[in-house]
This record gives structure tokens, sequence and C-alpha cells, in this order.
């Protein structure tokens, strides 16, 4: 999922950024005191799992966890996601500082989509939000996928060609996540429930 | 089984192993290894360059697309394609070889991921120098006398005034000769080259996951502690 550097036109990156500061302020705006801990535990998370690589299809895969960011900090996601990129590109030269935004905004955009879309089914509880869970894990990576596709279209790759290839390869992560997304989901409810306090806000 | 301290409220046993279920998942899927870095390696051999492309830690890049490019002008030389392998190998473009220019590789994969690799100029045309025989820019040929007396080479000056006809013949082999010598070297060491290479990889270690874990909780400790001061001051 994450760009490298040196791909991207400088209209794409500029405006990736743009979206990425942007997206960061409203995260930052909502981030209140007792939510600190929580975007803390889950950049910590994704920090780990989008570094961590199964030797699955054609360049193997990670993990993104996207949807469960969504899930339980919506717009905080945002700066969440950002500080782990950065913290990446800074310690591992994966991605890169450059295209930064464009990686977090590929990454962020989705956790907040599927947090509006799928709020209301999560809030009902039963089979319901079950389905929704498994559906935020799975949709996040899907959007992410389309959004690379997005990014890479005005390097004059074809479109179709580079989304579906993202998306294909990421078939795979796409269920684990949903059930990830589904396990965290139900465990938080049973141990945790103030937790996903953002679903209900 | 004896009653513990709960920190969590719920049914305890069952949620925590539901718990500890997703950490071993996800234990048992990861391979401690780096993520979709491109590694891109490439060496000099004869009048070849090849080149070898890699996602770290150890899957070729097929079908990736490589570029060659004039590290001074950004000016594309030459472009083409992996095998199966990551594999890549072109011959030395004459104009390259003339203006002894360093070569930027870059390996485009799939998925906007890419890589470069810097050839230096005097690390792949050691092997084309010293190929012509007749060539004027060859390797200052060794004193015939070496091989008797273990002296150093001397300059082609002192050795061989241009009339000798012995000398230019002696000349010649020892040049035929170091040519072989650098064709083997250079094969022997073509392995070894890429060995440093591997070694040179910074492959993310669990050590660096915590530290990377440490930055997060400290910079977010950090923004509760300021928080918390305004909460208090305010």
């Amino acid at each position: 999922m994450h760009i490298s550097e040196g791909v991207l036109s400088p209209a794409v990156l500029a405006g990736g950024a743009a979206l990425a500061v942007a997206g960061t302020a409203i995260g930052l705006k909502k981030l209140d005191y007792e939510a600190i801990p929580r975007v803390a535990v889950l950049s910590a998370a994704f920090f780990v799992a989008t570094l961590i690589h199964v030797p699955v299809g054609p360049v193997g895969l990670h993990l993104v966890l996207n949807g469960l960011m969504g899930l339980l900090l919506g717009w905080l996601a945002f700066p969440a996601i950002l500080i782990a990129l950065f913290l990446q590109a800074l310690l591992f030269q994966f991605g890169g500082l450059t295209v930064l935004g464009v990686n977090t905004v590929a990454m962020a955009v989705p956790a907040v989509l599927c947090f509006y879309a799928y709020r209301g089914w999560l809030r009902r509880g039963g089979t319901l939000a079950r389905v929704a869970a498994f559906a935020c894990g799975a949709t996040a990576i899907l959007l992410s996928a389309v959004l690379v596709a997005v990014a890479l279209l005005f390097t004059g790759q074809g479109f179709l060609e580079v989304a579906e290839l993202v998306a294909l390869a990421h078939v795979p992560v796409m269920i684990i996540e949903g059930l990830i997304t589904l396990f965290v989901f139900l465990f938080l409810q049973k141990v945790r429930p103030e937790m996903l306090e953002g679903i209900y806000a | 089984m004896p009653e513990r301290i709960r920190p969590w409220p719920g049914k305890w046993p069952t949620s925590w192993l539901q718990g500890l279920v997703i950490i071993l998942v996800l234990q048992a899927l990861a391979t401690a290894a780096q993520a979709h870095r491109v590694l891109v390696f490439a060496y000099g051999e004869g009048d070849t360059i090849h080149t070898d492309s890699k996602f770290i830690p150890d899957t070729p890049v097929r079908q990736g697309k490589v570029m060659v490019q004039d590290q001074k002008t950004g000016q594309t030389l030459l472009t083409g394609q992996t095998d199966d392998q990551g594999k890549f190998s072109f011959k030395i473009p004459t104009a390259a070889a003339a203006e002894k220019m360093d070569l930027k590789i870059v390996v485009e994969a799939a998925m906007g991921h890419r890589g470069e690799w810097l050839l230096k100029a005097d690390s792949y045309l050691s092997g084309v120098k010293s190929a012509p025989p007749h060539s004027p820019a060859a390797a200052p040929p060794l004193d015939e006398t070496r091989a008797n007396t273990g002296k150093m080479p001397v300059l082609p000056s002192q050795v061989a005034p241009s009339g000798d006809p012995v000398a230019k013949a002696l000349n010649l082999e020892q040049q035929a000769l170091e040519f072989a010598i650098n064709k083997a070297l250079e094969h022997q060491l073509a392995p070894i080259k890429e060995m440093l290479t591997q070694l040179t990889i910074h492959r993310t270690s669990l050590t660096d996951i915590l530290g990377g874990i440490g930055y997060i909780m400290g910079f977010f400790g950090l923004w509760a502690y300021f928080q918390s001061k305004r909460k208090k001051d305010s």
C-alpha cells in the first residue's frame, strides 16, 4: 500500500499532502484528552501491522488495519496513521517523506469513510453489527487499493489495470482484516465497550 | 479456578482467549520481515551489466520496468524488463562507456514500488578498460622481470620503447593474461559482491519495531502531558 518515493508527480504529491494536512487538522481538533491512549495504541498497532510482511501473492502482503482504526477512531485515524507512516519513512525508508501525504490519505480516508458508512449498523448490535464489522475491515482495504490506483493514475499507468492488480492482490488481506476487525469488535464489545464510544458519539 | 484480580469486567476467560487467538493468528501470519522495499543491485561483468531486483527480503521483482539513466543528466539510456528471477542484463551503452557516466538504475515494480541503484563508472568500466588488448588506455603492463624477481610493476614508458618487438609481444601477452585474470576475478567476485549488498540491507528487526512503538507511545504521552497541563491551568 505504500507508494515509494519518486514515483508520483509533484501535483499528486502536493494534493495528497494538502488532503493529509486537512484530515489531520480535523482529527487533532477532535482529539480530546480521553482519546489519546486509544489513538496511541492503534497507531502502534498500525505501525507494526504494516511493517510485518506475509509472503503471499506476487509481492507479499501486510496487514493495514485501517478498517479497524476507522471503526475505533473515526477522524482520529488521520493523526494516528500519519505518525506511524512518518516513523516508518524515517526509520525504515518505507514509503518516504515526500509521499507521506499521499500514503496517509490512501489509508486514512477509507478509515474515515468506513467509520461513517458502518456506524449505524455497528450501533444496532446483533448480527447486523457483526456483518458491519467484517465489512468495515474489508472495504477499507478495497478503498485503499482504489486510492492507490487513483494516485498512480497520473503516472501514466492504466487506472483499471493498477486498481485490479492492487485489489486482487489484497483479496486475502481483505478477508483477514475483516475477520480481525470482527473479532476485535466482539472482544471490545464484551470487555471494554467504552473503547467503542466513537461509533456511539 | 481461584478468584483473581480482574482488571477488566466481563467473563474474562473466554474473552481473553479470544484476544489470545487474535494475537496468535497475527504471530503465525507474521514472518519477521521488511515491507515492500525494492532492492536493486547491479554489477558489471566484462561489457555487460547485470541487475538483480527483489522485494526485501527475498521476492524477485517479476516483470518490473528497468530504466538505466545517466546520473548527471537524468537522461534515460535504455529500458528493459526483469525476468521471473528479477534479473535483467544489458550491454554497457557505448555512450556511457565513452563519457564514463555513473549509471542510475531505477526499477519500477507494480503498485508504486520503486528502487534505485547507483553504479559508479569506475566499478563497471574496469572490465571494459582492459578488454581490448590494443587499447591505449589499457592498464599499465607489468615489467617482464616481475615473474623472476617479484619486483613491483613499473610504468610502460620505462619498460618498452615502442620499437622493440619482443617487448611489445610480451606486453600483449601480459595484457591478455591480465584480461583473463580480471574476467575470472569478476566471475568469482560476483557472488561475493551480491552477498555484500545483502549484508548492507537493513532488515527490520524486533528492536526496530519496538523502538518505533516506543516513539509512538512517547509522542502521544507528550501530547497527553501538554493537554493535562492545559487542563490544570485553565
